[in-house]
């Protein structure tokens, strides 16, 4: 069978091609990131205007064009980073529009670089090393090409960790952050790839059409990447090339629809949207789903160091303040943890208990006061390097991903590739009781107190020098609770210190060496539970009289 | 023998036949921005295709090619597959750039009734255009506001568009030949809808006239915000106020002392045969025809009369356009050897009592081709 294809279906193939690079990147940001940008059809267009502009004006080859192209787009994405990227959700859509319709109206007003609403005309072809690239099948092999490198390159970088590690972002960004991964990093990494993608598949787009203007720039090629990416898939390196060839053709099949083309158009969208809402990829990876790797065997890590008990307090908080708004949560608390140490943390709803482990954790900052590591203030850096530190957390409620097995939510916080970490990991399940059956399973499909394990379990991966728990051992079964006491009681004889926020007394206070009792704010009982259980401002601030 | 004779005879006659088939497609904006005007470029195409000079049988097949240059260029790579003798292509300048250097590769003419100027300033001898380009129209516009209305401060509002950035900068040049450079300027997108601001503008310039270089909907707009605000000078506007379709979005008060520069404008009436085609077109498209559809059909004319006098591939058409001269119904058409076949203008204005303009002026031959 013979593949004829005319100059009509090539320049289709070729366009689709060239769609499909920046959709590529905006799986990145979009898929991966989770950070709605619409700036990905302006980086589109500066790539493209960025080799009309060297091919046209200074008579540059593609060898410096195709280069210079992705890297035009790149530096604005650098540039504007620092401000886009601590924005999030609308704020970070209208902010990256903003860039767009900058671009934009540069491109119209700016006539004499960018030649006006007019464009540029006259692109050369691609010549490369000397050898014209005509178009045809050789420009749709040359794009193509480049199509398939990308997706590759896309694949080996998210094949592992990171995909997982975006995932987590998107769907725990706290959680994230409190296993050592740095948001900002990996979202600044993300838009900087997305740009390039799109820069680069601007100058083939340019090199096919042969004549850039600010159509290029348009927010419709904002939304046909958008559109592309979410009916591809955008979480599946597949769906890139899959919806760029089904956007770019789909508007020609329908020509003889002739007016009413736009209408079936749309309608073809939507049903694509609601018959397949992970995209094409995403419903063939459903249909076509792949075994779970079994656990491995559990290997131990090297133990850390962890400081002894004479070393001095492993945690210290003098003096510290926090307020939202005109409600006072924290106010001159000061305590301190030795290694090996549990302290239980007590006190009425709202009376500053989680607040106080988001300000040990860096999820706040404090309005005054100060926070020593083992002897070093860490209440100025960023969460994810206070993880980094030796500091580990769970929270209220498990802060996992539903998708994600066990086993992969422990070793992303090993910091290392999947394979090297899952014995690790396995390590770390074993040690709060998952065997390797449940660790092979997606945590959505785990009962709530096997979840509590397997998020205590990441947090242990850390091997923290301070574990904060929050509520542990809510929604425990009485069985459940009895073993997470030995669990615990067994890693604070291992030196790791462990601050324990619970409204389960009976638990708390057979359990930990000393309790904390907070009331709005202020510290009102510092001592061994039986000195808390019977203070009197304890007794009418949270435990009543009947304790 | 009589039956050898016979198929002889068939032979050569559906020899004939194919010989006199050429392939015309329509390539034109139908939606979007530019749909109005593509709708008339297209029934000014259609009613010449439908009604072709005898000894020629035109194909066609009408594709619309939005407002982007890339569905423009898919859309002419497919037409390409019908070996056209000519297409008529897009009247929207920035898809006319982006199909040109495919024409010059494929060799075939694109008969358009684009007004921006750099279509025909890129040196590819495939392109005609059968509007009057900047150069004349602009020119017309200006001179009437300087010399006929006697206005020294003019203000131009454009479209930040190829039309209406090649308008403006022909405008600007012309005011300043004139010796009336111009007070105020100022670009509009094509998705502003309040216009007062930049009415306010204009009003604070001190500008005693303004001039239009607007696609309709935005011309439109300007206009019934001007006429209710009471800007009080008066307006000269671009091509896009002929249209029938264009004014009808307006009160015939609110259209009191607009004036407009214009290749031509049918509905104002004329010779015994333009008549005859407006009744036809009427007929046809149950619509009132335009200054671009009677380009686009004088256009399109003059294709299918080249290629009945035998013309009969794109290269022979090209050469046949180049040198040939042509009296169509708007003007008198013939290339100034950049592919610009129209070279005349008109002033019309309307008198607030109906939406059918008077030509108050008439420009002939302003380049002085013919």
């Amino acid at each position: 069978m013979s593949l004829e294809l005319g100059p009509y279906e090539l320049r289709l193939l070729t366009v689709a091609g060239c769609y499909a690079l920046p959709v590529l990147g905006y799986q990145l940001v979009f898929g991966h990131a989770g950070a709605l940008s619409l700036a990905q059809g302006a980086f589109f267009g500066l790539g493209a205007y960025a080799t009309a502009l060297l091919a046209t004006r200074w008579g540059w080859g593609f060898l410096a064009t195709f280069p210079a192209s992705i890297l035009v787009p790149v530096a604005l994405a650098a540039l504007v980073a620092a401000p886009v990227l601590r924005l999030r959700s609308h704020y970070f859509a209208l902010a990256t529009l903003g860039i767009a319709q900058v671009v934009l109206l540069a491109a119209v007003n700016w006539t004499e670089l960018t030649g006006g609403a007019n464009g540029l005309a006259g692109v050369p072809g691609v010549v490369f090393a000397g050898v014209p690239v005509p178009r045809g099948w050789p420009m749709l092999a040359l794009v193509w090409g480049l199509v398939l490198a990308v997706m590759l390159a896309s694949h080996l970088a998210l094949r592992g960790r990171w995909s997982r590690a975006f995932a987590l972002l998107r769907a725990r960004p706290l959680a994230a952050a409190a296993i050592g991964l740095d948001e900002g990093r990996m979202r600044l990494a993300a838009f900087l790839a997305s740009a390039a993608c799109a820069g680069a598949g601007g100058a083939l787009y340019v090199h096919t059409l042969r004549v850039v203007s600010p159509e290029a720039l348009g927010f419709p090629v904002m939304v046909a990447c958008l559109a592309m990416s979410v009916i591809g898939g955008a979480k599946h390196v597949l769906g890139a090339p899959l919806g760029a060839l089904l956007l770019v053709h789909l508007p020609e099949w329908f020509r003889f629809l002739d007016l009413y083309r736009n209408v079936a158009y749309g309608a073809a969208l939507l049903a694509a949207i609601v018959l397949a809402p992970s995209g094409i990829a995403g419903a063939l990876a459903r249909a076509l789903p792949r075994r779970a790797a079994p656990a491995p065997k559990p290997q131990a890590p090297p133990a850390p160091r962890r400081p002894r008990a004479d070393e001095g307090p492993l945690l210290a908080i003098d003096g510290l303040a926090k307020s939202f708004g005109g409600v006072r949560a924290l106010d001159g608390v000061a305590l301190s943890l030795r290694p090996g140490e549990i302290l239980g943390l007590i006190g009425p709803n709202g009376s500053g208990k989680t607040t106080l482990l988001n300000l040990v954790s860096g999820f706040e900052t404090p309005d005054r006061g100060a926070i020593r590591l083992a002897g070093a203030r860490i209440d100025a850096m960023p969460p994810h390097a206070i993880a980094r530190s030796g500091v580990g957390r769970t929270f209220q409620t498990p802060a996992l991903v539903e998708e994600m097995s066990a086993l992969d939510a422990v070793s992303l916080a090993r910091g290392k590739e999947l394979v090297a970490a899952r014995p690790e990991a396995m390590h770390f399940l074993a040690e709060v009781g998952i065997g390797a059956e449940a660790a092979a399973e997606k945590v959505g499909r785990l009962p709530f107190g096997l979840r509590r394990r397997v998020e205590l379990a990441r947090a242990l991966a850390l091997q923290p020098r301070l574990l904060l728990l929050d509520e542990p051992a809510s929604g425990l079964t009485a069985g459940e609770r009895e073993a997470l006491g030995n669990l615990l009681r067994r890693l604070a004889g291992q030196g790791l210190g462990l601050l324990v926020v619970e409204h389960d007394m009976p638990f708390l206070l057979g359990l930990a060496h000393r309790v904390a009792c907070l009331d709005e704010g202020r510290l009102i009982a510092l001592g061994t539970p039986a000195e808390v259980r019977r203070a009197p401002a304890v007794i009418a601030a949270y435990l009543g009289e009947a304790a | 023998m009589q039956r050898l004779v016979l198929a002889c005879l068939l032979v050569l006659f559906s020899t004939a036949v194919r010989a006199q088939d050429v392939s015309i497609p329509v390539l034109v904006p139908l939606t979007g921005f530019l749909s109005l005007e593509g709708q008339s470029q297209r029934n000014g195409a259609l009613l010449a295709l439908r009604n072709p000079p005898p000894g020629i049988t035109p194909r066609f097949e009408v594709a619309d090619t939005g407002v982007s240059p890339e569905i423009a260029v898919n859309a002419f790579e497919k037409a390409l597959g019908s070996r056209p003798l000519a297409v008529v292509a897009s009247m929207l300048g920035t898809q006319m750039l982006a199909m040109m250097p495919l024409a010059a590769e494929a060799k075939v003419p694109l008969v358009t009734v684009s007004g921006t100027a750099k279509i025909t300033e890129m040196g590819n001898p495939w392109v005609f255009r059968f509007f009057p380009g900047d150069a004349v129209v602009k020119t017309a516009q200006a001179r009437y506001v300087i010399e006929e209305l006697g206005k020294r401060r003019p203000a131009i509002v454009y479209q930040t568009t190829a039309y209406g950035q090649s308008g403006r900068e022909h405008l600007d040049a012309m005011f300043r030949k004139l010796g009336a450079p111009p007070v105020f300027e100022e670009g509009i997108g094509v998705d502003v809808k309040d216009l007062l601001p930049v009415l306010a503008k204009v009003s604070a310039s001190g500008a005693d006239v303004l001039a239009l270089q607007l696609h309709a909907p935005s011309t439109a707009l300007l206009i019934r915000q001007a006429a209710s605000m009471g800007l009080g000078i008066p307006i000269v506007a671009g091509s896009a106020i002929h249209q029938p379709s264009t004014a009808a979005l307006l009160e015939p008060r609110e259209l009191a002392g607009i004036c407009a520069e214009s290749a031509a404008s049918p509905i104002s009436g004329g010779s015994a045969a333009l008549e005859a085609w407006i009744e036809e077109y009427r007929k046809e498209f149950q619509s009132e025809p335009d200054a671009y559809a009677l380009a686009q059909y004088d256009g399109t004319m003059m294709v299918l009369r080249e290629a009945a006098a035998g013309a009969r591939t794109p290269e022979a058409l090209a050469r046949a356009l180049s040198s040939a001269r042509y009296e169509g119904l708007a003007m008198t058409y013939k290339s100034d050897g950049r592919g610009n076949m129209a070279h005349s203008a008109v002033i019309l204005c309307y008198d607030g009592t109906s939406r059918v303009p008077q030509i108050v002026k008439r420009y002939d031959n302003i380049d002085g081709v013919l």
